[in-house]
């Protein structure tokens, strides 16, 4: 299932914690119910985020890898 | 999760880096983080160092860390600063012994500060001590 995100922000070519601190940053300037979705070319970020986003308490509403990147989607939800 | 102190003792690239990316990630999860630089790990903060990237490392992976594009622990921290909970403070004692000041340091801590007054702040945390 695809969903539309209000944001993107595109943060490949950094490394660990850059995309979740750029995903950190979007998400305290959206609103709530906003979706966010970050583009990292980390690996290691693509399965740390989701890790982050249960411990905040938001919702992840999916992973999905694209080419040579991974689209991190996130629903704030609080 | 708490609060988390960490005392930053090394000088070493790879030490700091791993302290500034388990600190801002702790920071961001409503921990409060309070990170105390010491000895080598303070002297990492001078301007000259942080200018010339003249840090200590342990090795190769270190050494790549300078080459490559990884943030470095620096703006980490500072990054941490903006977006989480989380609070750096400057050990006096070696400043007074090396007859430094905040400003031989870029600009990144809260407060100078003793021992006693960092134990004060890290009642009941969690210590990493690094």
């Amino acid at each position: 299932m695809e969903v539309k995100a209000d944001r993107v922000v595109d943060a490949r070519g950094s490394y660990c914690p850059g995309p979740l601190m750029e995903l950190i940053k979007a998400i305290r300037e959206e609103d709530v119910g906003k979706i966010i979705e970050v583009w990292s070319s980390d690996e290691s970020s693509a399965k740390d985020i989701p890790e982050w986003v249960k411990k905040a308490g938001h919702e992840l509403v999916g992973v999905f890898e694209a080419d040579g990147y991974w689209r991190i989607v996130v629903k704030k939800t609080r | 999760m708490g609060k988390l102190a960490i005392v930053l003792a090394s000088g070493e690239l790879e030490k700091l880096q791993a302290a500034s990316i388990i600190a801002s990630v702790a920071s961001t999860l409503g921990n409060e983080v309070v990170v105390f630089a010491t000895m080598d790990g303070l002297l990492a903060f001078r301007k000259d160092v942080v200018e010339n990237k003249a840090w200590k490392t342990a090795g190769d992976l270190g050494k790549g860390m300078l080459e490559s594009n990884v943030p470095l622990f620096v703006d980490t921290f500072r990054q941490a600063k903006e977006v989480g909970n989380l609070k750096m403070y400057a050990c006096g004692m070696i400043m007074d012994m090396l007859k430094m000041s905040k400003d031989d340091f870029v600009d990144i801590f809260d407060d100078v500060v003793g021992v006693s007054a960092f134990l004060g702040m890290i009642e009941g945390a969690q210590v990493l001590f690094i």
